[in-house]
């Protein structure tokens, strides 16, 4: 058969957000794959460098809208430390309970978009209306579901109080029974058992030498959580453990993000219960001196990194973003190669791809190939034909 | 090698490609030369043991563009390599062989900043949009949209 290019997105259906690829397939079978993020790049790093510390955190939490708590801490927290800032430990606590709180509701969303993409709709209703609650604590301790703006240089914006805390510990015991729950449907569901076991298999040192991060790294087996590896905030304090798994399939990044749901319920209810007293922000210099930092934070998809640079004035000489989705793709790209077309969406929503982060991906052309287009519906259907028999040939 | 890394035994292992300077806590910073960037990367990932790739971070600092390449290992100690490249000529080997995840961050970079890596397989736009006009490089600290160029996307009126 003629290897046929498949272009998918930047609209596509089975994607949450606009990425472009295109895949190059002989019959049903994935031969390459490749990428090109331009279509949602807004200049965001160049806009950084007009703006004053001020109000660059606004922007910089707008990078993304599901882990927008994630760029406006790292970059905080790395100007902080070129002011020399002491962070009090009650403003230090705010940031971490709703670091894990955007954790929870980031896993429990991506949760809900595996289940869709496999077409097990009842398990995504359920884990969508159990994110609403983690939604619901976010918006009262911040006012908002999206953009928390909890964050400026120097602390938090709101503190908690008391009835705050309450509600929030509140909602926790139920969360944490349907936890449970989904533990028990990875592990016996049937339908999630065949779409999701040995589907895009990635192994330690092909983890490792991808450059793959957070849960698609951890479900490799491979060790490495900035949390614990290059503390900040007060993960140095709370008892919680990292999560990894051996199988290196969607099925053992599923069992990750569960675990680690279950883990940040542990923190946050550490936090909530010992939030110590005392100021939630100090004041901080209007400029940083001439300094660079690299600034590493554990978002919910993996490492994030911000490497920022000042020269003595109140802006940014630059911030260079490396977001994990895009350090993800590498293996993305591998992991494809010689899988079915019909589990190209679940191969790509198990890395947790956020593309207004990484907004940068490209299709490519094969050349003098001979070329054919096939529609979304088209795969849709070669989906159901294929799953239709129980499995691949 | 789980015990951390010292400022010493970094100094010691990576003395052929420049001087190691602690920058805070865990983190150590060599300067070297885009010549000698990838053996330094291979002495990095062998003699120090760091077998995981961070991330390159690009600035423009003039009279060079600077390039820094983060790794981390087993001791959880980030090792920087930086250097410079002339920004007249703006070339250095690609890293994209050995370390593949580079590939796609120096199609960024190049994007962005104009560096050409040389050996590169494929040094396509991946962050511009396809009609991004050619020898214009947003992130370069001069850079300055045209009045009269049409960046793509759109033309309005």
């Amino acid at each position: 058969m003629p290897e046929v290019v498949i272009p998918i997105g930047p609209q596509h259906p089975a994607l949450k957000e606009p990425v472009n690829f295109r895949v190059i397939a002989d019959g049903e079978k994935i031969v390459r794959l490749d990428l090109d993020l331009s279509y949602n790049h807004r200049g965001i790093e160049k806009a950084a460098e007009q703006r004053n510390f001020i109000r660059v955190l606004p922007l910089l939490e707008r990078v993304c809208g599901i882990c927008s708590h994630s760029h406006a801490t790292a970059f905080a927290k790395g100007i902080e430390e070129l002011m020399g800032l002491r962070i009090p430990p009650r403003a230090q606590y705010i940031r971490t309970i709703i670091a894990e709180l955007e954790r929870m509701h980031s896993h429990l969303l991506w949760l809900g978009v595996a289940a869709h993409e496999i077409g097990f709709n009842t398990l995504f209703m359920w884990t969508w209306r159990d994110r609403e609650e983690v939604q619901d604590t976010l918006e009262e301790m911040s006012g908002n579901r999206v953009h928390y703006g909890m964050n400026e240089v120097g602390g938090v914006r709101r503190d908690l109080s008391a009835s705050q805390v309450k509600a929030a510990l509140g909602r926790l015991p139920s969360l944490q029974e349907r936890i449970g729950k989904y533990v028990d449907m990875v592990n016996n569901q049937r339908t999630m058992l065949v779409r999701f076991r040995g589907i895009g298999t990635l192994s330690k040192e092909e983890a490792l030498e991808f450059g793959t991060v957070g849960p698609t790294a951890r479900a490799s087996g491979v060790d490495y959580d900035t949390r614990r590896d290059d503390p900040y905030l007060v993960y140095d304090e709370v008892p919680w453990d990292v999560v990894t798994a051996s199988d290196g399939d969607v099925f053992g990044r599923t069992e990750v993000r569960i675990g680690e749901i279950a883990e940040s319920i542990r923190i946050v209810r550490h936090c909530l219960e010992n939030l110590p007293e005392g100021p939630i922000r100090v004041n901080a210099p209007k400029t940083a001196p001439k300094g660079e930092v690299l600034s590493r934070y554990e978002a919910p998809r993996g490492e994030l990194v911000h490497f920022i640079r000042t020269n003595g004035t109140d802006r940014v000489e630059r911030v260079d973003i490396r977001t994990p989705t895009l350090a993800n793709w590498t293996s993305v790209a591998h992991e494809l190669v010689g899988q079915n077309l019909a589990d190209i969406p679940v191969i790509v929503a198990a890395i947790d791809p956020c593309l207004s982060c990484t907004s940068r991906l490209t299709v490519i052309n094969s050349r003098d190939k001979k070329e054919c287009q096939v529609s979304f519906e088209e795969l849709r259907r070669k989906k159901k034909t294929t799953w239709a028999g129980g499995g691949p040939a | 090698m789980n015990e951390p890394c010292s400022l010493d035994f970094v100094r010691e292992t990576m003395k052929d490609f420049g001087t190691a300077d602690q920058a805070g806590r865990g983190r150590f910073r060599i300067d070297t030369t885009p010549e000698k960037i990838r053996n330094a990367v291979n002495a990095c990932r062998e003699r120090l043991h760091c077998n995981r790739f961070i991330a390159i971070s690009s600035a423009d600092t003039p009279p060079v563009l600077e390039l820094i390449y983060h790794f981390t290992g087993p001791h959880r100690a980030v090792i920087s390599l930086a250097i410079g490249v002339p920004r007249e000529a703006p070339v250095t080997p690609t890293l994209s062989d050995i370390l593949p995840p580079a590939g796609i961050l120096e199609r960024q970079i190049h994007d962005l900043f104009g560096i050409e890596f040389t050996g590169h397989p494929g040094l396509k736009k991946i962050i511009l949009n396809e009609d991004w006009p050619e020898g214009e490089f947003p992130l370069r600290k001069d850079w300055k949209p045209g009045p009269d160029t049409f960046y793509g996307g759109f033309r309005e009126g």
